[in-house]
């Protein structure tokens, strides 16, 4: 605890609070917030509202077009109400999202503090594994691995975490980088702390505005990336249903069965528009520099 | 500035050795493989298949199989498709004309209306079109591009009959007018992220340079506001856009993968799909290879357009 | 009559004794066996009158341009093309001549009685694309290179029983098998002769012109491909049979069926292959103007095989029970839109060896339960029944991708679960699934489109004899690791008999062994849709050919 008073006391709060206000005085992030929000709230409660069960097919009400037969968003080739699956995707791909977020900024803020704190040859090394895995074109590097793995909501997350830790990484390195010769750390080294003390108690919260926008983007980006590699085929199989993997048979049906691509879209493009409107408030609430111009 | 580029060609070329390793590494270790596609024929056995394995040199240890790869790699043999036998760099090439087709289309298009948009809105900053375009450029960066394809294939294929769903041309046609009406449509779906892109950052770079001296100074002159939008802003907001084209240059390969399999469109994309799928690993690491480079070589030239256009960045 | 119906290697049908009759007359005798070239009788004759284009699409490229390498289906549609075999099968199951002068049978000489020595006759100024004449040396290489140890060969299944292959003269040769051997004819059948003298001086034989640029004698000389979209072929004037009638063929790669049939419909396509029209848009398709529209049944049978080394599946009474429980009327008719039939075996209906008296299939969940109750299977706390410490839950796999393979799947799912199953689903992209975990029987169960035969050959060791299964330290193709003395002991015995009529009894008591024993459960016989523009003629369906082409020499524009 007594790095806490080592450290200048006044300066996480003060940025908190005002980085608070700025955010919520942004007009299009509470838009984002309230879309994000009504979403999960309609996934969560939604299926407990619903007569129907996200997984039990009827053959004999298959293709129902909306809003026949107590079926708001109508069923798909099996009969099963979309509404329940969509709900249902909802949940798995909104986890995935989520969990792609904690997975890439664990490791991205990790490899990001410990090159920037120490610099020199582990920053070389590190930073050059960064750029490696940045040579990937991502997709390529998802479906060449999504093809080889028991493709399940947990792997999914996994690979996609993957191919998303770096930019939060190259972000944590260059913050803490400049942080590093501040006083407040001097002031931590006489005082005899240790490293990792010094690393995870004192530098990251300090990097922490930036951080959060990253993660933010982060959740729109993999659930983006969870959509495409499920409509290729290679991502959640069914019949548990994702966002993606709706819309994986969907082109077949365009004709007869729109609403079966047009439905999961939707709800696509709400989330994903939902948390990048997030992430941008949160940069202009963060970013000192980007609101006063 | 010698130094420094040996030492950034002597970084890449590292890099490439461990991208190729990681990637040869996974999928050469991946279950499944080039043979069980035969499987199902008729008369196959495993033995036929064992045997097919030996003769290609499949059943080697995967560091074995590397070296191998990766020496012929560098004397300019890139391998043989697994799937039509023809070389590597052949089946990247016969595929590379659709690709820069739709993806020279998409970015001329993109650009254009990308960097019209971005300094429109940076000029009028705050006003209603910057904020509109703001929000649109954002809800146009989350919306799934192959979707966005699926529902322009509705409206205008199937619905209206425009436009066709797929392919690059009729056979037995192949017009210039047949070829356009075929790109119209993948064309403006991957331009639409682009052009969200470009404007973003057109955007930025133009208030950047309002903000600058030489652009009060030259209104101060008393230059017609025109001359100066025209000739000093424009001019010199353009510039930082070179570096972004530097960046997107990978784009080209991976860029348009999902909107050739929605159009169906014979590009290098779709090529990586089908060689993934029937495990064609010499296409697969050769796209792969390709595409590192490009990235490679887009930040590299990226950073030297940067230093050669700023005096005050120097390379070390 | 059962004399005029097939093929006979003992007794001659009446083809056969008009193609003896007509033996010097070889030529003839190939203008007659096309089944749409009755009558047109013009053998050798350059044809002038080849006209007009034709696109054929497929969903799948052809990249395999050597037919003696491994391939898939898709690639077939080539070869017909560019080859020729030495005999092919007609839609009837008979044979008729394409490169031979006549089809060997022990009647006419070509085959010993004993089945051990061959004799093979061929047509006399054959010349390959490039202008070479094609002789005995050709067929002589084609056949040994399949067991060349240096080649990548596609199968080298019969071949290896061949022994002493011996060029007598430019048309004819002879070789001897190390033991009788039944459906070698029908291996041959599919056996694409290549030139040899494009290996000449060829340091890799995997690495040849014939990859690239494909040299045949068939009735189109391979023009160009442009990679990703399309391959044109122009019609070879100095084809050696009737035909062909088109002075362009193109086929055309179009990946979304889709777009495939939008494109079929707008006209860009003439004739609809491989993949063909999806059962969605039959009830369309029909309706078409100008578009011929066609429900062609195939050798292919959909099952959901059982790995038969799993304990789950060793009682009968569990096999009998999942069977019932598969509700294949509303699988066939809502999900398949009625287009295949419903099957009890792995023969297709329309082969000679078919048997008609197999029971029918009845989904019946009651009777099912009952069933199982009876065998001792209990329901658990969970639901899902067990007995002896085996629970009934097992999973199953197929191809990821294939909507309406996957649809049945969760429906038979949904079934399952009502008789105390737990059916989980674990699909693998292809290459994944069809590599060590279908060929070394790593899965539970797995739903398979499979092709077992031959061309019209009833003889399927490869897939259901004892010795054939990898998992039980075999090779063949007998991954549901089935074993059944009895099955084994038909087998031989059917694979060793030349007489059709009783190779039917044999295979007929198979049909029915295995339809008792269920070590899958059959679905249906597939059926495809196939249209084209009704001025083109000549596409005609052959259930003991893989691909449409296999006649393209007679297709036509009017």
């Amino acid at each position: 605890m007594t790095a806490v008073t080592t450290t200048p006391p006044a300066r996480s709060p003060r940025i908190k609070s005002r980085a608070l206000r700025r955010f919520l005085s942004h007009r299009l992030a509470l838009i984002g917030l309230i879309m994000v929000l009504t979403l999960t709230a309609a996934c969560f409660i939604g299926p407990m509202l619903l007569p129907y069960d996200e997984l039990y097919i009827d053959l004999l009400a298959r293709f129902s077009p909306p809003g026949t037969g107590g079926h708001i968003f109508g069923t798909d080739p099996l009969g099963r109400d979309i509404a329940a699956r969509l709900f249902h995707a909802g949940q798995i791909s909104m986890a995935v999202g989520f969990a792609v977020m904690l997975i890439a900024t664990t490791i991205g803020s990790v490899v990001g503090v410990v090159s920037g704190y120490y610099g020199g040859k582990v920053a070389a090394v590190l930073m050059r594994v960064v750029d490696a895995f940045l040579s990937f074109p991502s997709v390529f590097l998802l479906l060449a691995l999504a093809a080889f793995i028991q493709p399940g909501p947990v792997m999914i997350a996994l690979i996609i975490s993957a191919t998303s830790w770096m930019e939060v990484a190259r972000i944590v390195e260059a913050e803490v980088k400049s942080l590093r010769n501040q006083d407040f750390v001097q002031a931590a080294h006489m005082l005899g702390l240790s490293n990792r003390w010094i690393m995870f108690r004192e530098l990251l919260p300090n990097a922490i505005g930036p951080i959060i926008v990253a993660a933010t983007l982060t959740v729109a980006r993999a659930i983006l990336l969870e959509a495409y590699i499920s409509f290729l085929g290679y991502g959640i199989q069914p019949p548990l249903p994702s966002w993606g993997n709706m819309l994986n048979g969907a082109q077949q049906y365009l004709q007869s069965a729109p609403w079966l691509a047009i439905v999961p879209g939707v709800a696509i493009t709400i989330a994903v528009t939902g948390f990048n409107f997030i992430g941008d408030g949160l940069r202009d609430a963060f970013d000192s520099r980007s609101h006063g111009q | 500035m010698l130094r420094y580029l040996l030492s950034r060609f002597g970084q890449s070329l590292i890099l490439l050795l461990i991208v190729s390793f990681i990637g040869f590494a996974v999928l050469t270790l991946a279950p499944g493989g080039p043979l069980s596609q035969f499987a199902l024929s008729p008369g196959m056995t495993q033995e036929q298949i064992d045997k097919i394995a030996a003769q290609m040199g499949l059943d080697r240890p995967v560091v074995v199989q590397y070296f191998d790869w990766i020496t012929h790699l560098v004397m300019g043999d890139w391998g043989t498709s697994y799937r039509d036998g023809q070389s590597v760099l052949h089946v990247i090439g016969s595929h590379l004309f659709a690709t820069l087709l739709l993806m020279g289309t998409a970015t001329t298009l993109s650009v254009s209306l990308g960097s019209s948009i971005g300094i429109f809105s940076a000029l009028r900053r705050g006003s209603t079109f910057d904020y509109t375009m703001t929000v649109l450029a954002m809800v146009a960066l989350s919306i799934p591009t192959f979707w966005f394809g699926l529902i322009a294939i509705y409206l205008f294929s199937l619905n209206l009959g425009w436009l066709p769903a797929g392919n690059m041309y009729t056979v037995g046609d192949g017009s210039v007018l047949d070829y356009l009406r075929h790109l119209i449509l993948p064309a403006a779906v991957l331009a639409l992220v682009d052009v969200a892109i470009w404007s973003r950052y057109m955007r930025t770079s133009t208030l950047n340079v309002i903000n600058q001296d030489f652009i009060r100074t030259a209104k101060a002159k008393g230059l017609p506001r025109r001359r100066v939008v025209m000739k000093h802003i424009v001019g010199n907001s353009l510039v930082p856009m070179i570096t972004l084209a530097g960046l997107q240059l990978p784009m080209v390969l991976g860029g348009a993968l999902v909107t050739e399999t929605v159009f169906t469109w014979p590009g290098m994309g779709r090529l990586f799909l089908d060689s993934l799928g029937y495990s064609d690993y010499p296409v697969v690491m050769g796209l792969l290879m390709a595409s590192a480079m490009l990235v490679l070589v887009g930040n590299l030239a990226a950073d030297l357009i940067v230093a050669l256009i700023d005096p005050r960045i120097r390379l070390e | 009559m059962t004399d005029d119906k097939k093929t006979d290697f003992a007794h001659p049908n009446r083809r056969q004794a008009l193609m003896m009759m007509g033996a010097a007359g070889a030529a003839g005798a190939a203008g007659l066996m096309g089944p749409m070239a009755i009558g047109r009788d013009r053998a050798f004759a350059a044809n002038a009158d080849a006209s007009g284009q034709l696109v054929l699409a497929f969903s799948q490229e052809p990249t395999v341009f050597n037919p003696l390498m491994p391939h898939i289906e898709v690639d077939e549609g080539l070869y017909y093309a560019v080859y020729d075999p030495l005999f092919d099968f007609d839609p009837a199951g008979e044979f008729f001549p394409i490169l031979a002068a006549e089809v060997p049978t022990v009647a006419n000489g070509g085959i010993s009685a004993d089945g051990l020595k061959w004799h093979l006759k061929l047509k006399d100024g054959v010349t390959w694309h490039d202008g070479t004449p094609f002789t005995a040396e050709d067929v002589k290489f084609s056949l040994e290179l399949t067991v060349d140890p240096e080649f990548r060969s596609f199968r080298s299944t019969g071949y290896k029983l061949m022994q002493n292959i011996t060029v007598i003269s430019d048309t004819e040769l002879s070789w001897e098998m190390s033991e009788p051997f039944a459906p070698m004819a029908a291996i041959l059948a599919s056996t694409y002769i290549v030139p040899k003298h494009v290996f000449d001086g060829v340091a890799d034989k995997n690495e040849t012109v014939l990859n690239t640029a494909p040299i045949g004698t068939g009735p189109f000389k391979f023009k160009n491909r442009m990679a990703g979209d399309h391959i044109e072929f122009e019609a070879n004037a100095d084809y050696h049979m009737d035909g062909p009638f088109l002075e362009t063929l193109i086929i055309k790669y179009v990946p979304d069926l889709n777009v495939m049939y939008t494109q079929f419909k707008s006209g860009d396509i003439d004739v609809i292959g491989l993949q063909y029209i999806t059962p969605d848009h039959l009830a369309e398709a029909e309706t078409l103007d100008g578009k011929v529209v066609k429900v062609t049944g195939r050798a292919t049978f959909e099952s959901i095989g059982l790995n038969m080394m799993r304990p789950q599946f060793a009682d009968l009474a569990v096999r009998q029970a999942l069977y019932m429980a598969i509700d294949k009327t509303s699988i066939i008719d809502a999900l398949y839109y009625g287009v295949p039939t419903p099957t009890e075996t792995y023969m297709p209906q329309q082969s000679y060896y078919y048997n008609q008296s197999l029971p029918k299939h009845e989904f019946n969940i009651e009777a099912a339960n009952a069933l199982l109750d009876e065998a001792g299977w209990a329901k658990g706390a969970d639901g899902i029944r067990a007995k002896d410490g085996v629970r009934l839950a097992f999973s199953n796999s197929t191809t990821a991708g294939n909507h309406l393979r996957e649809q049945a799947q969760q429906f038979i799912q949904q079934t399952f679960a009502m008789i105390g199953v737990e059916m989980e689903i674990k699909n693998f992209p292809p290459a994944v699934m069809w590599g060590d975990y279908w060929m070394n029987s790593e899965f539970d169960s797995v739903m398979v489109g499979l092709n077992t035969l031959a061309g019209a050959d009833p003889d399927t060791s490869d897939y259901f004899m004892s010795t054939m299964s990898p998992a039980r330290g075999g090779s063949g193709q007998n991954t549901f690791a089935y074993q059944n003395p009895k099955v084994d002991e038909l087998l031989t015995k059917g694979a060793a008999n030349f007489v059709p009529e009783e190779r039917k009894a044999i295979y007929e008591e198979m049909q029915a062994v295995m339809r008792e024993d269920l070590p899958f459960l059959p679905l249906f016989q597939y059926a495809v849709i196939k249209g084209w523009k009704d001025d083109v003629t000549g596409p005609a369906p052959n259930v003991n050919n893989r691909i449409d082409t296999w006649n393209v020499r007679d297709w036509a524009r009017t």
